[in-house]
């Protein structure tokens, strides 16, 4: 990595902890369909905690309900460890418009600061932006529109931006879906450093061997708990043979 | 604002009849246009981006339609016939809030819904003023419709120009909210952004800078400048400030033809359809702009 380029991590050095993040008895029911049923569930801080499950299991909803966007029952508690830090979030998807003119640089600037975008960030904004795009391998792509990335190259911006400001607690809507071998390397290096910073990891992922390469602990989800516990005590072959008949061989 | 805005008159008068700026502007009602426009063809081309980034131009368009029931209503009530404003924005406003609160609450996709509120509101419209039809001059209908120069009253201005402002001020303000709220509303709601208000607000802007402009551009035509100038600047730029200078550039340029080039020579076309052609001028010439330069189609990916 270019040492020229300031990080954007080490804006705070000290290591602290995440939080706790606590899922206490959460149902959620869109319509008539009964979505999650009293999950029950916890992140222990700075650790990185997988979920995983079929699709329509309601891993994303479990994330939606986290960041107070679905009407939940029961209880969702972020126990920070001192005031209150930072959530970062990486969706699975955006919704734009290819065609739309809009760098790279134009985009994350419009997320991170509160000058309007259509101006250039102030110098500062710059180099945190470029900083972060270095961390996920893009800074030399920040002049380029949005619309023209590879759906890879789009999950890294997606991910940079995830780590502006620094996170104490990340939570990840399948990051990887969409990255090729360089892109999922760069980003099973950006889990170790955020990692060793002490931040919290909340995982939504549907690849098992990298669940089980990096994740602390894993909840097996579909729309009940089906498993909670360290990734090599849990997903045993039979048990990810039955959850994921479709794609076990891949997983195994 | 009133000295200032005589004053600013007068000067542009004495250069007119020097001959430095076009011979129409030494007529005082010319200058009144020219301001009003000066005003609202940089706000509809700001403001534009954000409608074409949200997807808006239909809603626009029909806030713009609401407008000729707003005025319908307004001359029924006896406010004046030539800014009946307190009917144009009560009923135009709520038209945009209620559409955008069913929106939310019907399920049904927005250019449906937009569609349903579009014919009631012009059914509405074209009672009331067929009930008018014995009271009225027809010429005011015309004006509404297309837009009309001739009557810009010093009230209109100081309207169009607080509106103006407060828009301008409020797109500036929440401009990265608006397009993140656009592109993921959770990812937007993480950040701080608070997404259902700015919806409204949204709305209400679009609705209060329509309204304002009906005078100049007509009820039929106004939601075109919201759209057309930032269409065509979307076509020709590759980073979003282009996109949002070219678009308040076109907007005003389109504008300023509008009003000035009918009077210079003497064309009796009202000064909405004239803008709005100078408008779909730019746009067709952008869009060949783009066909003729392979490197404005953007980098494959």
């Amino acid at each position: 990595m270019n040492a020229v380029i300031p990080q954007p991590v080490p804006a705070r050095t000290s290591i602290r902890s995440g939080p706790a993040v606590v899922f206490d008895g959460v149902s959620l029911v869109l319509g008539r369909t009964e979505v999650l049923c009293e999950v029950s569930l916890r992140a222990e801080p700075g650790k990185v905690h997988a979920v995983v499950g079929p699709n329509g299991g309601g891993k994303s909803s479990l994330i939606r309900c986290l960041l107070g966007q679905a009407p939940h029952a029961g209880s969702i508690a972020i126990d920070w460890p001192g005031e209150q830090g930072r959530i970062g979030y990486v969706p699975q998807a955006l919704e734009f418009d290819r065609g739309l003119p809009m760098t790279v640089m134009d985009f994350l600037a419009a997320l991170v600061a509160d000058r309007p975008a259509f101006l250039a960030p102030r110098p500062s904004v710059k180099v945190t932006i470029l900083a972060a795009l270095a961390e996920v391998g893009m800074e030399d792509k920040a002049g380029r529109r949005m619309g023209a990335l590879s759906g890879g190259e789009r999950q890294r911006v997606m991910m940079a931006q995830g780590l502006m400001p620094a996170p104490d607690l990340l939570v990840l809507d399948e990051p990887m879906a969409a990255l090729d071998e360089a892109g999922a390397k760069i980003f099973e290096r950006l889990i170790g450093t955020l990692k060793a910073r002490g931040t919290t990891i909340l995982w939504v992922e549907h690849d098992l061997a990298v669940v089980r390469r990096l994740a602390d602990r894993v909840t097996g989800l579909s729309r009940t708990l089906l498993f909670d516990g360290p990734p090599e005590a849990e997903l045993t072959p039979e048990r990810v043979l039955a959850l994921f008949s479709h794609r076990a061989g891949g997983a195994a | 604002m009133s000295p200032w805005f005589d004053a600013f008159r007068e000067a542009v008068m004495a250069l007119a009849a020097e001959g430095y700026l076009p011979p129409s502007l030494a007529y005082g009602f010319a200058v009144n246009a020219l301001l009003a426009g000066l005003i609202a063809g940089p706000v509809l081309g700001g403001l534009g981006t954000l409608v074409v980034v949200k997807r808006h131009a239909f809603f626009s368009e029909a806030v713009g339609h609401a407008a000729l029931t707003g005025v319908a209503i307004g001359i029924l009530l006896g406010e004046p016939y030539t800014g009946p404003y307190g009917s144009l924005f009560g009923y135009c406003l709520i038209f945009g809030i209620a559409l955008n609160y069913l929106r939310n609450r019907t399920g049904l996709s927005a250019d449906t819904l937009i569609g349903v509120f579009l014919s009631m509101s012009l059914a509405l419209g074209a009672s009331i003023l067929l009930v008018l039809a014995g009271r009225i001059n027809i010429h005011i209908l015309e004006n509404v419709l297309f837009g009309s120069i001739l009557t810009v009253s010093g009230m209109d201005i100081a309207i169009l120009a607080g509106v103006g402002l407060m828009v301008l001020a409020l797109t500036v303000l929440f401009f990265n909210r608006f397009m993140v709220a656009s592109f993921n509303p959770t990812l937007a709601a993480v950040r701080g952004v608070p997404v259902k208000a700015l919806d409204y607000l949204f709305v209400m802007l679009v609705t209060v800078v329509t309204v304002a402009s009906v005078k100049i551009i007509g009820a039929i035509l106004v939601g075109a400048l919201l759209v057309i100038p930032a269409a065509a600047a979307r076509t020709v730029s590759g980073s979003l400030k282009g996109f949002f200078m070219f678009s308040v550039l076109f907007a005003l340029t389109a504008t300023i033809a509008g009003i000035l080039i009918p009077m210079e020579l003497d064309l009796p076309i009202p000064s909405g359809a004239a803008i709005i052609l100078s408008a779909g001028i730019i746009f067709l010439g952008c869009a060949a702009i783009r066909a003729a330069l392979p490197a404005l189609k953007g980098d494959a990916a």
